[in-house]
């Protein structure tokens, strides 16, 4: 099987209005056999930013530490935290540095920029950003993801509304892979708040 | 070049002038091979091509009341689920059931022509044939396209005059008898459960529920593997269908959604 696929993942971020939500699959495979049902694919950078990667778990893994770091040393010369985009041109830049021997993720990057406005990227496994308006895909179901997040997506939803529209472009999606599913796992950012919620998928 | 098909002649006696009605089908088929100079690695190509890795969970065991068999629902290509909805478990005839695992197009066909078989030996003989003969019968077939590419990983259940009968037959040209049998790549998960829980004396509702969780388990760990899980009951008026229920409700079933009091956290937002 080929690199991507050996763990499977699936991850989504959608823009809404002054807001905006990542979603992931929770499952963690070695190849068809799941080993856990609680993987956390996404993870906070800091309270505005949020930072999901699929792909090869343990490259996932590592490559989120040298980017908290990275940020963890911004924070301290800065004394303050990273724009998204300024943490988007980062991501590609460390990516890049391994182009002759990359790091097998797909990043996907969702944050809160100057007034608010959402800001999503993501990127293929040496660095190439590819900014979006509404959506952006990544992962073993990116194909079906990218079929359900186009028939689903309206501009400027309200929170609520965006949280359920990402949860079913999520769910529908991930019920035609065989390596992403499992069960849901949504944040949804606005200006005031963080939820995160955890999505009842088919266990299958 | 025409495929060597003496391992496919009918054992039905050819008593009479042949008539129409049996010669369609006596008549074994044949299967055109295509003309190239490298047969050998064309051979291997079409074996690759057709070898999924039998993503799929099938199950079968005897116990005191007969034959219990059960089978999820999926096909997969690759990664992509291409249907939740795929009928694995074949009815032969009214008291033989068989599995499909591997090529459902091989599975399908083979299954098929296996019920013609049948029928045929019923109306030579006036009686019907056994699972040990069904069984015979069909991993001849398939012995004689070893090495073609076909991939077939079936069980034939059914009850006969000797009782319940179950067979595992593939298409490597393995036959094997016996109690337990589970086949595909979601097997390991389903032996599991089954083995654990098995007894010989279990009433039909507590073997319907062994087979429904080790393929409720099946489908949790293997990713090539979910949808239903049917579960059908062999007994001695021949096969009925028990269940097919949905997994994805099963796993809530089996562990319903505890809600536990969380810990909010208050942390401040920055720049609010």
């Amino acid at each position: 099987m080929q690199i991507f696929e050996y763990n499977g993942s699936a991850l989504v971020a959608m823009v809404g209005k002054n807001c905006f939500a990542i979603a992931s699959d929770r499952r963690l495979g070695v190849q068809l056999q799941t080993i856990a049902t609680d993987f956390q694919r996404i993870s906070k950078i800091h309270d505005r930013l949020f930072l999901g990667l699929s792909g090869l778990a343990t490259d996932a893994q590592t490559l989120y530490q040298r980017l908290v770091f990275r940020h963890k040393l911004y924070q301290l010369r800065e004394e303050r935290d990273m724009k998204p985009e300024t943490f988007a041109n980062l991501v590609s830049a460390i990516l890049y540095e391994k182009r002759f021997g990359p790091y097998f993720c797909q990043p996907v990057i969702a944050g809160l920029g100057d007034e608010d406005k959402p800001f999503i990227c993501t990127m293929d496994s040496i660095g190439a950003k590819e900014l979006a308006k509404d959506f952006v895909v990544a992962g073993t179901a990116s194909e079906s993801l990218y079929g359900a997040c186009e028939s689903m997506f309206k501009d400027d939803m309200e929170p609520e509304e965006l949280f359920e529209t990402i949860s079913q472009a999520l769910l529908s999606s991930v019920d035609r892979d065989c390596l992403s599913g499992w069960g849901g796992h949504v944040y949804l950012v606005t200006p005031t708040e963080v939820k995160e919620r955890i999505l009842k998928g088919r266990m299958d | 070049m025409k495929l060597d098909t003496t391992g496919l002649e009918s054992s039905a006696p050819v008593w009479g002038s042949p008539s129409e009605l049996v010669d369609g089908f006596s008549a074994a088929p044949f299967f055109e091979l295509p003309v190239t100079t490298d047969f050998d690695g064309f051979q291997k190509e079409a074996i690759q091509m057709v070898k999924p890795a039998k993503g799929t969970t099938t199950l079968a065991f005897i116990f005191k009341e007969g034959v219990m068999v059960a089978a999820d629902s999926r096909a997969s290509m690759g990664g992509y689920i291409s249907s939740q909805s795929v009928k694995k478990i074949i009815e032969i005839n009214p008291y033989m059931l068989g599995t499909m695992a591997g090529g459902a197009a091989d599975c399908q066909f083979w299954h098929r022509n296996l019920g013609i078989k049948c029928r045929l030996h019923e109306l030579a003989n006036k009686r019907r044939i056994s699972v040990t003969g069904a069984s015979k019968l069909l991993a001849n077939i398939l012995y004689s396209y070893r090495g073609m590419g076909l991939s077939v990983g079936t069980m034939i259940a059914g009850w006969d005059e000797t009782g319940p009968g179950l067979y595992y037959v593939d298409s490597e040209g393995g036959r094997l008898k016996g109690m337990r049998f589970s086949v595909g790549s979601g097997s390991p998960y389903a032996y599991g459960v089954l083995d654990n829980g098995y007894r010989y004396d279990m009433s039909v509702e507590e073997a319907a529920e062994l087979a429904r969780r080790a393929i409720y388990h099946a489908t949790f760990r293997d990713g090539a593997s979910g949808g239903v899980a049917s579960v059908y009951y062999v007994g001695p008026n021949g096969w009925k269908k028990l269940s097919g229920d949905d997994v994805g409700e099963l796993h809530y079933k089996y562990y319903p959604v505890m809600l536990s009091t969380v810990e909010q956290e208050m942390v401040e937002v920055a720049g609010a």
